[in-house]
């Protein structure tokens, strides 16, 4: 049974469709590669994947379980978690702040706890912030733990969601653009991770323009064009495919 | 001196409980509440009535804060849906429908002739010594309720009304729903502008419609943008800005010659404007704040 | 009720709605473009009929003739505010716009009313006294204020649907950068845009004086109303303004045998909380992201 299963998804904005009728499936352990124009639709079918923006037409399952109309949190909270093209930090908390308003906290984060912590919610907060900043040291952000995000770079952001994400021991992440605006000593280390985290039983799916990254991280890739997938298949071979190449317009793929 | 000085003291920390509520809404969690003076009336009234009926004022007081807090519920849960500049106007009007509802229900609330002859608190020791007395109540309540609000802003739900402000699609995508803090931190500031309210109707005696006005709430939002929303200090600051603004205007009078109380008045609403423009413009700090204290 | 009275009401409210269709208008064409509501509208309204009466007791002149003075008074204010204003807030969320909007607002109705007083004022106008068709009235002058809001809206709608302005007032309102992109000069348009809804303000205004009072609250009075029948009638649709409008008038016309004139903006509340609720969209807007 695949981890994610896409069956002719359909995102409509207005009368223009982002995305037409996209079928994928994601295997269990695997990364899915996403390349492809811009405008393509890539970002709008994580979008209606993870539910900010629900499909208009077909189907969606995650672990078996039908997500088409469920909403984000909930769709989050059965393991199925995102990052975003521009990255979303909490602007107004630190490094490590960020991650624990990720972690799952539901007594702690109850009102009246707020003036009554007993043992047991210290113990769990601690609990948490110990894997926040095992996390932390993880994607080597240990040394900006109490920065508040708002004042790192783009690449460091990247990471904060990253990491925020991970609080939530998810089973799938769809990453959008973890390269961009990365300085390329980064994104071997981003690389890295995602390949350390695929290890610990993690699939992904990842939307990248960087195709020579893209290529070396994926298992299997696929190519969209104008809201439809174009080519899917073995990352080094699908971008030779002559549509492909039409549709970049002759650029060096 | 000393009299005239407790009484704005008075004023003043009523206003800051006005602010720490709206700070609760919108310095921390990004909630636009242009309806604060709404809550602030309906414990005002709430209390009043109460006690006119011969409950015993602290009872007065609790039911005032229950009530608005109560009535923050349906606008909270209006809240989910609405976006910032859609819920701005929607409690705007709420308000001031609350406010034609209080002046046209006289049956209940004696409308626009108001509620006079309120008993004053601690009225029983005496005129000078009850005025202190509610000075000193009222300062260990708005010190309780800075103590609360540090402690609620650095607690896990803290954490999540910041984050809510700041971006709450990212925190839904992380696996919660905002929807149930948002409606709790309504609710929690419409509490404190409850029991602002009964402070009010208990020290003043005598309230009627025409005091719940929206300018009052754009008092408040004036203060906590000079004082810089997000922080009890700059709510507590902004208060008292707000005190010395008010009560300097009411000073101005005598150096502007020509000019009556009604006048005064009109231009001290021109001032408020401006300032609200003025600051908006030049002080965006004061609206978005560094990191909550 | 009997037929005649809900004739009565019906009427009453369809003229009442024309004339809140003009502010009506005016919010949605600024929160279309400029992506906030104007609060400042009600006071805008109210400046333009205080202009007009200013004119009318130092000039002497005729009511139409003070009406045009007033729309250009009204009018600069209203591009001054955008110019010396809005556009530096342009970039900074929302409720700094909001604010200081209602910032300016406060500072127009409280320089009117430093001036000119509280008390209630009116225009002179030719009494005349209402026709009677077996029980329905209507008041002459209600049917000119009736024809001179239709005439306005039509010259409004000529302009944004049948000109270049009103057709790159549309692509701005679509997409800002889509507009930028391809040259259109957002600055001038943006002027000429609030020079007309100051001018769309000031005509609601004088003919809501006319209708009723001139007092320093009365555009104030008339915001929530005017946001509500944009709302109803759909953010960003200007026949949804209008629509909204006259629905949102007849109904409150109809409601008062019921619930009495004072709840009036009570009812207008609900209706918007409601509308916000169930059909976000309005009558005619596209799905437009409320949320």
């Amino acid at each position: 049974m695949s981890m994610l299963q896409v069956e002719a998804v359909t995102r409509l904005f207005g009368g223009f469709k982002a995305v037409d009728g996209v079928s994928l499936q994601l295997a269990d352990r695997e990364i899915l590669g996403i390349a492809g124009t811009n405008g393509a639709g890539k970002s709008t079918l994580f979008a209606a994947i993870a539910g900010q923006q629900p499909a208009n037409a077909g189907r969606i399952a995650f672990a078996g379980q039908d997500i088409t109309r469920m909403p984000p949190y909930r769709r989050a909270r059965l393991g199925l978690v995102r990052t975003f093209q521009i990255p979303r930090e909490f602007k107004s908390l630190t490094v490590h702040e960020n991650l624990m308003a990720a972690a799952a906290n539901p007594q702690g984060e109850r009102l009246l706890n707020a003036f009554f912590q007993t043992r047991g919610l210290r113990e769990h907060e601690a609990q948490l912030a110990a894997k926040a900043d095992g996390i932390l040291a993880f994607l080597n952000l240990a040394r900006v733990r109490d920065v508040p995000a708002g004042g790192l770079s783009g690449g460091q952001k990247k990471l904060v969601e990253l990491g925020r994400v991970l609080m939530l021991d998810p089973r799938c992440i769809l990453l959008d653009e973890p390269f961009a605006g990365v300085n390329p000593v980064l994104i071997d280390e981003i690389c890295e991770r995602v390949r350390a985290l695929q290890g610990r039983g993690i699939a992904f799916i990842v939307i990248e323009h960087h195709l020579q990254a893209l290529k070396a991280l994926s298992h299997r890739m696929i190519v969209m064009d104008r809201g439809r997938i174009l080519a899917e298949g073995d990352p080094h071979t699908v971008l030779d495919d002559p549509r492909v190449q039409e549709a970049y317009m002759g650029g060096v793929v | 001196m000393l009299a005239y000085l407790c009484a704005i003291g008075i004023v003043a920390l009523i206003y800051c409980l006005l602010a720490l509520g709206l700070n609760l809404q919108f310095g921390l969690t990004r909630l636009v509440n242009f309806g604060v003076v709404a809550f602030f009336a309906v414990g005002a009234y709430t209390s009043g009535l109460l006690s006119l009926q011969g409950l015993p004022l602290p009872a007065c007081f609790i039911a005032a804060g229950v009530l608005s807090g109560l009535l923050a519920l349906p606008i909270g849960l209006l809240s989910l849906r609405l976006r910032d500049d859609y819920l701005a106007i929607v409690t705007l009007g709420f308000s001031e429908a609350v406010r034609i509802t209080i002046q046209q229900e006289s049956w209940l609330t004696h409308g626009v002739q108001g509620l006079p002859g309120l008993p004053k608190l601690f009225a029983a020791w005496g005129p000078g010594v009850s005025d202190t007395a509610i000075f000193a109540v009222l300062a260990c309540i708005v010190g309780l309720v800075c103590w609360g609000t540090v402690r609620l802003t650095r607690s896990p739900f803290g954490r999540l009304l910041k984050a809510i402000g700041d971006d709450e699609a990212a925190l839904s995508a992380l696996g919660k729903d905002p929807a149930r803090f948002k409606v709790q931190v309504f609710m929690l500031g419409a509490a404190l502008a409850g029991v602002a309210g009964a402070f009010y109707a208990h020290f003043i005696t005598f309230i009627t419609p025409e005091q719940f006005i929206p300018l009052i709430t754009f008092y408040v939002w004036m203060g906590l943008v000079m004082g810089g929303s997000g922080s009890v200090r700059g709510a507590m600051f902004g208060s008292l800005l707000l005190m010395v603004f008010l009560e300097g205007s009411r000073f101005a009078k005598d150096w502007v010659p020509g000019v009556s109380e009604v006048g005064m008045a009109s231009l001290r609403l021109a001032a408020v404007g401006l300032a609200l423009i003025l600051v908006t413009l030049y002080r965006p700090n004061g609206l978005f704040g560094g990191p909550s204290k | 009720m009997t037929w005649i009275d809900f004739a009565n009401l019906l009427i009453n409210g369809l003229i009442e709605g024309l004339v809140v269709a003009l502010p009506a208008l005016a919010m949605t064409l600024v929160m279309g473009v400029n992506r906030f509501p104007n609060a400042a509208t009600g006071d805008l309204m109210t400046t333009g009929a205080y202009a007009a009466v200013a004119v009318q007791l130092l000039g002497g002149v005729p009511l139409w003739l003070a009406a045009i003075a007033s729309v250009a008074v009204t009018a600069v204010v209203s591009a001054g505010s955008y110019q010396l204003i809005f556009r530096k807030l342009a970039g900074r969320p929302m409720v700094a716009s909001m604010l200081a909007a209602i910032g300016l607002g406060f500072l127009l109705r409280s320089l009117i009313s430093f001036f000119a007083g509280h008390d209630q004022r009116t225009f002179e106008m030719p009494l005349v006294r209402a026709w009677n068709f077996g029980g329905i009235r209507i008041l002459p002058t209600d049917l000119l204020i009736a024809a001179i809001a239709a005439a306005c809206l039509a010259v409004v709608f000529v302009l944004i649907y049948r000109t270049s302005f009103g057709r790159q007032l549309r692509a701005v309102a679509d997409s800002a950068d889509l507009a930028r992109a391809s040259g259109i000069r957002a600055g001038g348009l943006m002027l000429c845009l609030w020079l007309l809804v100051g001018a769309l303000s000031s005509i609601g205004g004088v003919l809501l004086g006319m209708k009723a009072i001139v007092t320093p609250e009365m555009g104030w009075e008339s915001l929530i109303p005017a946001f509500a029948a944009m709302v109803l009638g759909g953010i960003g649709s200007p026949v949804g303004a209008v629509l909204g409008a006259l629905v949102l008038c007849v109904v409150q016309e109809l409601s008062v045998p019921l619930l009495g004139p004072s709840y009036k903006l009570v009812l207008s509340f609900v209706v918007l909380a409601l509308v916000l609720l169930l059909r976000p969209a309005g009558i005619m807007g596209r799905v437009q992201l409320v949320r």
